[in-house]
C-alpha cells in the first residue's frame, strides 16, 4: 500500500523528506507577499448572485454610491452655534478637497440642497453655504433645518445636538485611508464637539485590520499554547518541534497556494491558520501510540513502524472526515466558506501526507534515551489521567442504561434549546460594544434616521407614472406605513420633494404640504426643482423616465431581520392600496437579508450534506452501519447540546456559527473513529471474544489508552482555539467558544456514551 | 550705450502691442460667443444624457437682447416646449455683470410667476451639464487670464488661455479656453475641480454662419467625473430681429406672443 511504503521510505530516507518539505515551504512562503484582503460583506455572494446584479443595476438607475462615509458631529450644547457650524463648514470644505471623495454629492451644511422661500423668491441652493457671521444667521439656519422635513433626523437630530455629513466615495477609492485623513482634518479642530466617523467602508476596513491581527498574532499565540501544552504532556522538545513544524508546514503550505492561485483572503481563511493548527494536532494519536509502544519495544525503528501500521486507518479515515467534512462546504452558496472549505481540505490533505512522512522521517532522529524517559510515565496501568479516563468509561460500561438515560434527558432539554435559535447577521454587532465603530453607529442611530440603508424600489409599467398624483400619494402613504414601524427611523422619496415645493411656493403655508391635484403641476414643480438642485437629488429618487422611483429606508439596525420587516410592510400596505406597480428591495440592509437566508439554507444544506458524508466514511471505515451509527451518537449529542445552549442564552445564529457547525461534524466524529477502531483492533488482537467481560475489558482499555490520545487531541483543539476567546471581533470569539466546547465535549461524550452503548447493543454489533 | 537701450525698448513696443494678452482673448471671446447681434432668436433642443446613454429632452426658445455693450447687462427669455408636462413654462433672466441675475419662472399648472434666487450662477441651467455661467457668461474681471499657448483644434489655429479664479470661493480650480484666433469663439474648454483634476469639458461641434455672424450652432458639454453630457442644437437661429424691450415682463411671461416663441 501506498502509505506503507510512504513511511517506510520516510524512515529510510530521512534527511531527504525534511530537506524537500523545507524547500516546498520556502517555495510556498515566496507566495506570501502577494496576500489580498477582502473585507466586503458584498462579495460573501458570487458577482452575478441576482441581489448583487440587482443591486448594481439599482446603484446605476439612481445614481447611488456604493459605499459613504458618514461623519457625525456632536455637540451636547447643540450645533447650531457659530463656532461649531465653523467648523463643521471648515471640516466640510476640507473633505470636499480629498481625492477620492465625490466632493459634488457629499452632504452637509454646507452642501445639502434646501428648498425655501425668502421675501417670495423660491430659492434651491446649498442650506449654508458659508458659516454664518451672526447669531441671527444661526437663528435663520434652525428655522431652515427644522422647517425642512427633508433634512430632519438626516442632517440635524430632533435635538439639535447632532448633525452628519455624508461623504460619498467614488469607485476605488480606498476608504480605509480617506477615513484616516477625516480623523486627521477633525483632529485638528479643537473644542466640545465628538467626532464620529462610520459608514460602510470605516467597518469594513476596521474589520480588515482586526483580522491581521488575528491571523498575525493570534495565530503564532495559538501556536504557542499548543506548543507548551504538547510539551507539558510528552516532555521533549524535539516532539514539540515536530508537531508545530507539521503544524507551521501545513498552515505554509494551504496559505501559499490561497494566496498563489490570487484568491483573497476572507475572515473565515483568516481562521484557517488557527484551524489547521488545530487538526494538526490528530497526529498526537502517532506520538501517543509511538510513547506507548516504544515503552513495550525498546526499538525505535520497530516502534516507528508497529505506530504507524496500528494508527494509520484511524488516522486516515479521521482525515478523510475531516476533508469531507469541509470539502461539502464547497457546495455552499457564499464564496468565502467555499473558499474557506477548500483550503482546510487541502490543508488537511497535506497534513495527513506528513503524518505518513514527516513525522516518522523526524522520529528517526529523535534521541533514543530521551524518548525512553519520557515514556517512562507512559502506561495504561500507572498514569493517572488514564486511570481516570478508564473510571469515565467504566461508568458507562457498566450502567449503561442509566447513562443512556441521563442523555436522552439531556438530548430533549437541548431540543426545547434548539428551538429558540434565532437566525440573524448583523455586521455591526461583529464589532464589540467598547469598539470604536459600534459606539458611532449607536451615537448615530440614536441622534438621526438610522445607519443601515435599505431602498424599496417602485417599478411602473409605463414611463411619466410616477409624475402622477396617485403615484405620489401611493409613495408618501408607503413611507407613512413604513415610518410607523419601530426599526425604521427616517424615509424619503420624490414626493418629499414635490411636497416641499408646493408648500414653498405657497408662502410656507402648511396647508399647501401635500401631493398637488395634476400631473402637469408634479412635472412642473420637479422641472423647477431639478433646475438649481443638484442632478443627483432627483436621480436618487427617480430614474429619468420617471417610470420608477426609489424609497430610501434608513434602518435603525443591522439586524438582517429589520429588512423583512420592512418588506412585509411595504407588501401588506400594496394590498391594502392597490397601485399598478411593483415593489422590490434593494440595498445594503436588503443584500444582508439575503445573504442571512443564504446563511441558513447553506447551514441546513451543509449539515444535511455533512451528516450523509460522514456517515458514509464512518460505514466505510468500520464496514459496518451499525458501529457506524454508534459512532455517530456522541457527535450529533454535542452538536445537540451546543445548539440547545446558543438557543437558550439567545445568542444570534449567524455565518460564523452556521459554517461552524456544519464543518465540526468532520473534527468532532474523529474521536468516535479513534475509539472504536482501537476498540475492535484491541478486541481482535486480544482473542476475538465479544463476552460481556471481554467487550467491557476491552472498552476500558480503549479508554485508558488511545482514549489518552483522545483527550490530549481535544485539549490540545481547545488550547488552540481558547484564545481566540479574547479575539476583538465577536465571531472570532463565538468560535473559539463553539470548538472549544465542542472538542471538551465530544471528548468526554465519547469516552462516556460510546462504552455504554457498545454494552448496551453488544448482541447486535457483534452478530 | 543708453541711447541703445532706448532703441531696443522701442523696436520692440510694436511686438508686444501685437500680441494679445490673456484678459483681451477673452474679452474678445466673449462678445464672439455671448455677445453677437443687438439681439437674438434660436429653437434649442437640448438633449441630456446619462452614461448609459438614456436621453432626457428639453426644447426651447431662447431669445436673447443685449442692453448695452459687449460684456454688460443682458435679458433672456425662455419658452419651453418638452418635456410635454412643462409645455407653457416659461424663464426670464436679467443679467449683470457683478451682480446676482434676477431670474423669474412662470409655473401654469398653478398660474404663477415666481420669483428664483441667484445665489449661484455655477448651478446648473435646467437641469443640464451647463451652468447658468456657460450659458450667460462670467465676468471677466473674476479669473486671470493667461495665453499660455497656440495651438490647432482641427484645423482651426487657437489662443490657449488658462484662466484661474481670483477669489478662494469658486468651486472651481481653473479652466483652459482654446480660443479661435479667427472669429473668437470658444472651441474647446476644459474645467479643472479644486483638486486639479479635469471634470468637465465644452465643445463647439459645429460652428455655422449666421447672418455673417459666426454662431456655435451646436454644442457640448461633458462632466468627466459622472460620464454625463449635455448636447445642445441650435434649430432655426437669427439675429437683430428688432425683439422689444416690453417682451422681457411678467406680463409676457405669462402669455408669450406667438410670433416670438414659435
Amino acid at each position: 500500500m501506498f502509505k506503507f511504503s510512504l513511511v517506510e521510505f520516510s524512515i529510510r530516507r530521512p534527511k531527504l523528506v525534511i530537506w524537500a518539505t523545507v524547500a516546498l515551504v520556502v517555495l510556498f512562503l515566496t507566495q506570501f507577499p502577494r496576500i489580498k484582503i477582502d473585507t466586503n460583506p458584498k462579495h460573501m455572494l458570487p458577482e452575478n448572485s441576482d441581489v448583487r446584479v440587482w443591486n448594481d443595476e439599482v446603484d446605476k438607475t439612481f445614481a447611488l454610491y456604493e459605499d459613504t462615509i458618514v461623519v457625525g458631529v456632536k455637540n451636547n450644547a447643540g450645533v447650531l452655534n457659530r463656532e461649531t457650524l465653523g467648523r463643521i463648514a471648515r471640516i466640510t470644505d476640507e473633505i470636499l478637497a480629498l481625492p477620492g471623495v465625490a466632493s459634488r454629492d457629499v452632504n452637509g451644511f454646507t452642501t445639502i440642497t434646501n428648498v425655501t422661500a425668502e421675501a417670495g423668491t423660491l430659492k434651491v441652493g446649498p442650506l449654508m453655504p458659508a458659516a454664518p457671521k451672526t447669531d441671527a444667521e444661526v437663528i435663520a439656519l434652525r428655522q431652515a433645518l427644522f422647517g425642512n422635513p427633508l433634512l430632519v433626523d438626516r442632517v440635524i437630530s430632533k435635538d439639535g445636538k447632532t448633525t452628519a455629513i455624508y461623504v460619498p466615495l467614488e469607485k476605488g477609492a480606498n476608504g480605509a485611508e480617506i477615513a484616516e485623513k477625516i480623523r486627521a482634518i477633525v483632529a485638528k479642530e479643537k473644542g466640545p464637539e465628538r467626532y464620529y466617523v462610520a459608514g460602510d467602508p470605516v467597518a469594513r476596513d476596521t474589520f480588515g485590520a482586526e483580522m491581521f491581527k488575528l491571523m498575525g498574532i493570534f495565530s503564532p499565540i495559538a501556536g504557542m499554547i499548543m506548543f507548551i501544552a504538547i510539551q507539558l504532556m510528552f516532555r521533549n522538545l524535539s516532539l514539540s518541534f515536530t508537531m508545530m513544524g507539521v503544524a507551521m508546514a501545513a498552515i505554509i503550505l494551504s496559505m501559499g497556494t490561497l494566496i498563489g492561485v490570487g484568491l483573497p483572503v476572507h475572515i473565515m481563511s483568516s481562521m484557517a491558520p488557527v484551524f489547521l493548527m488545530a487538526i494538526a494536532t490528530d497526529s498526537i494519536h502517532i506520538f501517543n501510540e509511538f510513547y506507548f509502544r516504544y515503552r513495550e519495544k525498546r526499538n525505535k525503528l520497530e516502534a516507528i513502524r508497529e505506530t504507524m501500521a496500528a494508527v494509520s486507518r484511524p488516522v486516515r479515515y479521521t482525515a478523510l472526515a475531516t476533508t469531507a467534512g469541509f470539502a461539502v462546504l464547497l457546495f455552499m452558496n457564499i464564496v468565502p466558506v467555499q473558499v474557506f472549505g477548500g483550503l482546510i481540505a487541502f490543508g488537511t490533505v497535506v497534513l495527513r501526507l506528513f503524518s505518513f512522512s514527516l513525522i516518522p522521517a523526524i522520529l528517526t532522529f529523535v534521541k533514543e534515551e530521551k524518548i525512553a524517559k519520557a515514556a517512562e510515565s507512559e502506561s495504561a496501568e500507572l498514569d493517572r489521567t488514564a486511570r481516570f479516563l478508564r473510571r469515565i468509561a467504566e461508568v458507562g460500561a457498566t450502567r449503561p442504561l442509566a447513562t443512556a438515560l441521563v442523555g436522552l434527558g439531556l438530548v430533549a432539554v437541548a431540543i426545547a434549546g434548539t428551538a429558540k435559535i434565532h437566525v440573524n447577521n448583523n455586521l455591526v454587532a461583529w464589532f464589540k460594544e467598547s469598539s470604536e465603530i459600534r459606539i458611532a453607529d449607536t451615537a448615530m442611530n440614536q441622534a438621526l434616521g438610522g445607519t443601515s440603508l435599505g431602498y424599496l424600489v417602485v417599478l411602473a409599467n409605463e414611463p411619466e407614472f410616477m409624475k402622477r398624483p396617485e403615484a405620489m400619494r401611493w409613495l408618501e402613504g408607503l413611507q407613512r406605513h413604513l415610518e410607523a414601524m419601530p426599526v425604521v427611523g427616517k424615509t424619503f422619496s420624490v414626493a418629499d420633494y414635490v411636497k416641499r415645493i408646493n408648500r414653498v411656493l405657497h408662502d410656507d403655508d402648511p396647508k399647501f404640504d401635500a401631493v398637488p391635484e395634476t400631473q402637469d403641476t408634479v412635472g412642473q414643480y420637479l422641472f423647477l426643482f431639478s433646475m438649481s438642485a443638484k442632478p443627483s437629488d432627483l436621480d436618487n429618487v427617480v430614474d429619468s423616465t420617471f417610470q420608477k422611483a426609489n424609497v430610501w429606508v434608513q434602518l435603525k439596525t443591522w439586524d438582517a431581520e429589520a429588512m423583512r420587516q420592512v418588506i412585509e410592510a411595504a407588501a401588506g400596505y400594496q394590498k391594502a392600496h392597490p397601485l399598478a406597480v411593483t415593489v422590490k428591495p434593494a440595498g445594503i440592509a436588503y443584500f444582508n437579508l439575503v445573504w442571512n437566508d443564504e446563511v441558513l439554507g447553506d447551514l441546513v444544506l451543509g449539515l444535511g450534506l455533512a451528516l450523509v458524508v460522514v456517515f458514509v466514511i464512518l460505514a466505510l471505515d468500520f464496514r459496518s452501519a451499525k458501529w457506524a451509527l454508534v459512532a455517530y451518537v456522541p457527535l450529533l449529542f454535542t452538536i445537540l447540546l451546543i445548539y440547545g445552549v446558543v438557543g437558550f442564552v439567545g445568542k444570534d445564529f449567524d455565518m460564523p456559527l452556521s459554517v461552524m457547525s456544519t464543518l465540526s461534524l468532520g473534527m468532532a466524529v474523529d474521536f468516535s473513529i479513534h475509539f472504536i477502531s482501537r476498540f475492535r483492533q484491541h478486541l481482535v488482537e486480544s482473542g476475538g471474544a465479544t463476552s460481556e467481560a471481554a467487550v467491557r475489558e476491552a472498552l476500558l482499555w480503549t479508554a485508558a489508552r488511545p482514549g489518552k490520545g483522545i483527550l490530549r487531541n481535544a485539549l490540545l483543539f481547545a488550547a488552540a482555539f481558547s484564545v481566540m476567546l479574547f479575539a476583538p471581533l465577536t465571531p472570532y470569539m463565538a468560535v473559539g467558544a463553539f470548538i472549544v466546547s465542542m472538542m471538551l465535549l465530544s471528548a468526554l461524550f465519547t469516552i462516556l456514551y460510546l462504552p455504554a452503548l457498545v454494552m448496551l447493543g453488544r448482541k447486535h454489533l457483534f452478530n | 550705450m543708453k541711447r541703445w537701450w532706448i532703441w531696443m525698448i522701442a523696436g520692440l513696443l510694436p511686438l508686444q502691442a501685437l500680441a494679445l494678452s490673456g484678459e483681451e482673448v477673452m474679452k474678445k471671446s466673449q462678445a464672439a460667443f455671448l455677445y453677437p447681434g443687438k439681439d437674438f432668436k434660436a429653437r434649442v433642443v437640448m438633449k441630456l444624457i446619462n452614461k448609459d446613454g438614456q436621453e432626457r429632452l428639453r426644447e426651447m426658445t431662447m431669445l436673447r437682447k443685449n442692453v448695452g455693450e459687449a460684456g454688460g447687462e443682458q435679458k433672456y427669455f425662455m419658452y419651453f416646449f418638452q418635456p410635454a408636462d412643462v409645455k407653457d413654462m416659461t424663464f426670464m433672466i436679467y443679467k449683470y455683470p457683478a451682480k446676482d441675475d434676477d431670474r423669474w419662472m412662470f409655473i401654469p399648472a398653478i398660474n404663477m410667476v415666481k420669483r428664483i434666487a441667484a445665489q449661484d450662477k455655477r448651478s446648473s441651467f435646467v437641469g443640464s451639464d451647463f451652468t447658468y455661467e456657460d450659458v450667460s457668461g462670467r465676468d471677466i474681471e473674476d479669473d486671470n487670464h493667461v495665453v499660455e499657448r497656440e495651438e490647432k483644434v482641427g484645423s482651426r489655429d487657437c489662443y490657449v488661455v488658462k484662466s484661474t479664479p481670483k477669489g478662494a470661493d469658486a468651486d472651481f480650480g481653473h479652466k483652459v479656453t482654446w480660443v479661435d484666433k479667427a472669429n473668437f469663439l470658444p472651441l474647446k474648454e476644459e474645467q479643472y475641480d479644486r483638486k486639479g483634476a479635469r471634470y468637465k469639458q465644452f465643445t463647439a461641434d459645429e460652428v455655422a454662419d449666421v447672418k455673417g455672424i459666426p454662431t456655435a450652432v451646436k454644442r457640448t458639454m461633458k462632466n468627466l467625473q459622472t460620464g454625463h453630457r449635455t448636447e445642445v442644437a441650435y434649430v432655426k437661429t437669427d439675429y437683430d430681429l428688432g425683439i422689444e424691450d416690453s417682451l422681457f415682463s411678467e406680463r409676457f411671461l405669462r402669455q408669450p406672443p406667438r410670433k416670438w416663441v414659435d
